[in-house]
């Protein structure tokens, strides 16, 4: 198992500078780091391998052509990837009108619970650290917490859809992901690198 | 911090050529940033290169004007001179190197000019033009030099002479270089009107 090392934000920065001066190879070097995640979450927001894959070369795409748009004051490089990642996702999930048979037959697969099965294997992937970080502060939350939020990030539920999924009041479900969201933030505070 | 959601998705190993589709795909995209510049840099060269040809259009568009109108008041003048109730008609067949031709003179005793037309005349030898003259009370006064002729008629719009006699009669002369003060080279016709 190799050591996890840490991507400072100088060497984020250093990487954006070289994307938004049009450096293939460093679209090629975050390619390597964060592939493997776009990847996951496309997987995750579809259950298909082929429209996941499509999605990867959207997300990287529009990355090389929109870098501009990313606010480092806002966030750090990787969330951006990812919040781009999910809403390509998202996007293609509803275009194809597959909505009601992958949100089902996701819901049966996860049941609300984090899949690690597709895991090619932990350190070797660039970023495990900060995904254990992110699963250990979902899993200190409570489920009916970490559902809710699962099922808005993942399967882009509103909260009226997620109420309705779930048969909890609206009021509960709002409730439920305030508390949830404010304590990921505080879980997640110290996370402003990048690991590899 | 929902941000970070999507690391607690577990990741995916990509498929071997992902890669290289995804390089060639960006690379395609090309530049987006800079496209708008050089679209910018394109419409301004484009509204440029259209204000300099409107320019030049209007200017050329300005001067044509200008040579019709020119023409078109000449050509009023001439069609007033012609209808002048004043206008006397006088037609002089010449021969000018063994070549028949006419002169024909449109005169306007009431606004005192002339309109002389010249048909077939025998083209002019090297160094030497036709010259019309007015003869007058008090002699000969060149009208105007004519140093071109040909099948082409030629019109000459000529004012009575000031400060000299009554004109009484036309003639024309062939006369050495730039024509002369008097006549010294062989008369073409000499008419008394």
């Amino acid at each position: 198992m190799t050591q996890p090392k840490r991507l400072s934000e100088d060497r984020e920065r250093d990487l954006i500078r070289r994307l938004v001066d049009r450096d293939e190879q460093a679209l090629s070097e975050l390619y390597d780091h964060l592939a493997p995640w776009v990847l996951g979450v496309a997987y995750r927001v579809l259950g298909d391998d082929d429209e996941a894959g499509e999605v990867v070369g959207d997300v990287f795409v529009q990355v090389w052509t929109k870098i501009r748009q990313h606010d480092a004051a806002r966030g750090p490089l990787v969330p951006w990837v990812l919040s781009i990642a999910r809403n390509r996702a998202l996007d293609l999930l509803r275009r194809r009108r597959r909505w009601h048979r992958k949100a089902e037959r996701l819901r049966l697969e996860h049941r609300g619970e984090v899949d690690e099965t597709a895991t090619p294997g932990e350190a070797s992937v660039p970023g495990w650290p900060v995904h254990q970080e992110v699963h250990r502060a979902l899993a200190a939350l409570p489920a009916e917490q970490r559902e809710a939020l699962t099922l808005a990030y993942f399967e882009g539920l509103s909260q009226s859809e997620i109420a309705t999924r779930t048969g909890t009041p609206l009021g509960t479900v709002k409730t439920r992901m305030r508390v949830a969201q404010q304590k990921l933030a505080e879980a997640l505070r110290h996370v402003r690198d990048w690991m590899v | 911090m929902t941000d970070w959601m999507g690391m607690s998705a577990a990741p995916r190993t990509p498929p071997a050529g992902l890669k290289a589709r995804v390089l060639a795909r960006a690379g395609a995209a090309g530049a987006p940033p800079r496209w708008p510049l050089a679209l910018a840099a394109g419409l301004a060269l484009a509204a440029a290169g259209f204000a300099w040809w409107g320019r030049v259009e209007a200017l050329r568009v300005a001067d044509v004007q200008g040579r019709l109108t020119q023409m078109a008041a000449a050509y009023r003048d001439t069609l007033s001179l012609l209808r002048s109730p004043g206008t006397r008609v006088i037609q002089i067949p010449v021969s000018t190197n063994g070549q028949a031709g006419a002169v024909t003179i449109f005169a306007d005793t009431m606004s005192h000019r002339w309109l002389v037309t010249c048909h077939h005349l025998a083209p002019n030898q090297p160094g030497q033009v036709y010259q019309l003259w007015f003869i007058t009370t008090t002699g000969m006064a060149s009208a105007a030099v004519i140093a071109e002729a040909g099948n082409v008629p030629m019109v000459k719009e000529l004012e009575m002479p000031k400060g000299a006699g009554t004109v009484v009669g036309a003639a024309m002369s062939i006369e050495p270089g730039a024509g002369s003060s008097a006549p010294t080279g062989p008369m073409v016709f000499h008419y008394m009107l």
